[in-house]
């Protein structure tokens, strides 16, 4: 079965290697106005995978004509793109909020979403990693965690 | 030379030193045990961690984890099949039979006390081997570290198997990223667009947590495996010492398994995995019963434990003599040697000789520990750590990578960059872009451009003095061979098969 010429472009592949040669034609411009001896290496990285990514690409599209079907990249896009946006959020949230607050909510969120549905089991893992955080690091390593720039001070 | 190594001892066997060999092991085989997370990522998570603590203590902690995951993820490759780590895939092929047959708590002991042998040689040989190497390293000036450092890269790229062209991508990422910062000779600021946090340049750890942890977290939430219903007490586990009489057949396989473990260890890009296979096969030829293989042969359970857990150490011998690991967990331990100031190389086992060599040490004791924290009491524990519902262990996994990459600079920048690099991890790992070349791209580009220019201002920019000698040329010739090689191998494979098929 040949793929037809719109989702060839679309293959894993073929768009991972436009997106290196767009980046890194993209680096190659802040590169070349560096001092010569200071550019070598990074102009000749940049260089390479431009040079690399277009082989790959080429590779790539001779495959899709020959009748090769990319594999998707993941079995389930929709838990994949979710668990991103989770830690995405949390991270942001942590920003926002504070890493305590932003832990109570995330360690039983992310465990429910991804089907872990015990209630019981979710506050006592809650209650073990963030007590065993704040003991451990809080407490003993006086490790300083992000208060959040909406609650911090 | 081997009396700095007896100088060590002492130093080693300090509390808290030995501690965190223990601790390491525990930690190991719990890594290990739970399909999805592997030793090089449990690493990647750790060193951050380590910042605090003196360098023994964390070495110590990292070679534990090693040694215990690489026999730890033979418990689910016996109960359930499933491979707890990659190197643990030959473990299935007898150890989940004897399981069937109500055998599982015998095959473990196998696994824990060939896993033990095996580790206890590639210390072994990592102390007899790395020292006189490093000594001949000691020799080498800008242009010949400059070569070694491509070497190392190219050895890592064509060794490894699979698409060169993905590891050539791989390795010209790391390197590039090693330069993102201030110019090391000129001072000027390389790609940081005007983020002081960038200044400094991209810390590895960073980097490690990014492209190795983030990723199995993803796939331990995209598809969660429902694994409970081990049930440690129906293993049928004895004490240790009551199944020893029953291993004595082994002893062939064991030294057999260990030298294929240590050589495999010891070349670039192989990893546990093709040492547990290569030493299977090599086991089931030399087999009087090579029909019982596969249908429940404790012995096939020794030869595949003893090899993957005889690459450990050994594939640190390049790794603390040229800065060139064999795997991706010694890559990945190289990240935990320099950010505690520990440049891998020949002046490490100069200047700091208690610590290299205590880290060899550890890596002995904590083979040995393997068969007293990985008996049967202990494995029946470590079986039901397979019942822990995995969303569950991904959140928490989540918020340790957070903490850790956080806790290096107590900025949330770092963890930004984290999220960007684990994104890209993800990608490169589903297309299959090795990830160990980024690791070393980065530890060794920056090594490799100060060494490429210090040798250029030498020779007033003449670029002939980088094959001015021998030592150079010969590192020269090795690169070409590594390169060429493997390309030679597919094409004679290639006419091999053209044959048989006319």
């Amino acid at each position: 079965m040949v793929e037809p010429r719109a989702s060839r472009l679309l293959r894993p592949e073929t768009l991972t290697a436009l997106g290196i040669i767009a980046v890194a034609a993209a680096f190659l411009i802040p590169a070349l106005e560096l001092r010569a001896n200071s550019a070598l290496l990074p102009v000749a990285m940049l260089i390479g995978l431009i040079v690399l990514a277009t082989v790959l690409l080429i590779s790539d599209q001779r495959k899709a004509a020959a009748g090769h079907v990319s594999k998707p990249m993941t079995k389930a896009p929709g838990r994949v793109a979710g668990a991103f946006l989770l830690v995405i959020a949390y991270v942001v949230a942590t920003s926002l909020i504070g890493f305590y607050p932003a832990t109570i909510i995330t360690v039983p969120l992310v465990a429910h979403v991804f089907g872990y549905r015990s209630f019981f089991g979710l506050a006592a893992a809650t209650l073990i990693v963030v007590g065993a955080i704040y003991l451990v690091f809080d407490y003993a390593m006086a490790q300083q965690f992000p208060t959040g720039l909406l609650l911090g001070r | 030379m081997y009396s700095e190594l007896l100088h060590a001892l002492p130093e080693v066997l300090t509390f808290a030193n030995f501690m965190a060999v223990i601790v390491g092991v525990v930690a190991g085989i719990v890594v290990g045990a739970m399909p999805g997370l592997s030793a090089t990522m449990a690493i990647s998570v750790l060193v951050p961690f380590t910042f605090g603590m003196s360098p023994l203590v964390a070495l110590g902690l990292m070679a534990g984890i090693y040694n215990g995951a690489m026999y730890g993820g033979a418990i689910p490759a016996v109960l359930l099949r499933i491979p707890g780590t990659p190197a643990a895939v030959a473990t299935t092929f007898d150890g989940y039979p004897m399981a069937q047959k109500g055998q599982g708590g015998f095959a473990l002991q196998v696994a824990v006390v060939s896993s033990s042998i095996g580790g206890i040689a590639s210390a072994i040989a990592l102390m007899v081997l790395a020292p006189p190497l490093s000594r001949v390293t000691l020799l080498f000036g800008p242009s010949e570290v400059f070569w070694v450092a491509i070497f190392g890269l190219a050895s890592i790229i064509f060794l490894l198997g699979g698409n060169p062209v993905k590891g050539l991508i791989s390795a010209c990422f790391g390197v590039f990223v090693s330069v993102i910062g201030s110019d090391p000779i000129f001072g000027n600021d390389r790609f940081t667009f005007g983020q002081l946090e960038m200044l400094d340049g991209i810390n590895i750890v960073i980097l490690l947590v990014g492209l190795y942890a983030l990723p199995p977290v993803i796939d331990l939430l995209e598809v969660p495996l429902k694994t409970d219903g081990v049930n440690g007490s129906k293993l049928g586990t004895e004490p240790i010492w009551r199944a020893l009489p029953r291993m004595k057949r082994f002893w062939k396989t064991w030294i057999r398994s260990s030298i294929i473990g240590i050589w495999i260890g010891i070349l670039p890009g192989a990893g546990g995995s093709m040492a547990a296979f290569m030493s299977y096969n090599e086991a089931r030829r030399a087999s009087r019963t090579p029909d019982t293989w596969g249908n429940g042969e404790p012995e096939g359970v020794a030869a595949a434990e003893t090899a993957n857990n005889a690459d450990t150490a050994s594939a640190l011998i390049p790794a603390l003599t040229l800065g060139i690991p064999g795997t991706a967990v010694a890559a990945v331990m190289l990240g935990g040697l320099l950010i505690h100031g520990l440049q891998p190389g020949p002046m490490l086992f100069r200047e700091n000789p208690d610590i290299v060599f205590g880290f060899m040490w550890q890596f002995l004791f904590g083979a040995i520990l393997l068969v007293l924290l990985g008996g049967s009491l202990a494995t029946n524990s470590f079986a039901r750590l397979l019942n822990l519902p995995r969303p569950l262990l991904g959140s928490v996994i989540i918020v340790l990578m957070l903490i850790g990459v956080y806790s290096i600079h107590g900025r949330m920048f770092d963890v930004y960059l984290m999220l960007l690099f684990g994104a890209i991890g993800y990608v490169m790992d589903k297309l299959k872009f090795p990830l160990p070349p980024v690791v070393l791209g980065l530890i060794l580009g920056g090594f490799a451009e100060e060494n490429l220019r210090l040798a250029l201002r030498i020779g007033r920019g003449d670029w002939s003095i980088l094959f001015a000698n021998v030592t150079s040329l010969v590192i020269v010739a090795l690169t070409v061979a590594v390169i060429v090689g493997p390309m030679i191998k597919r094409l004679l494979s290639k006419d091999g098969k053209t044959a048989e098929g006319n």
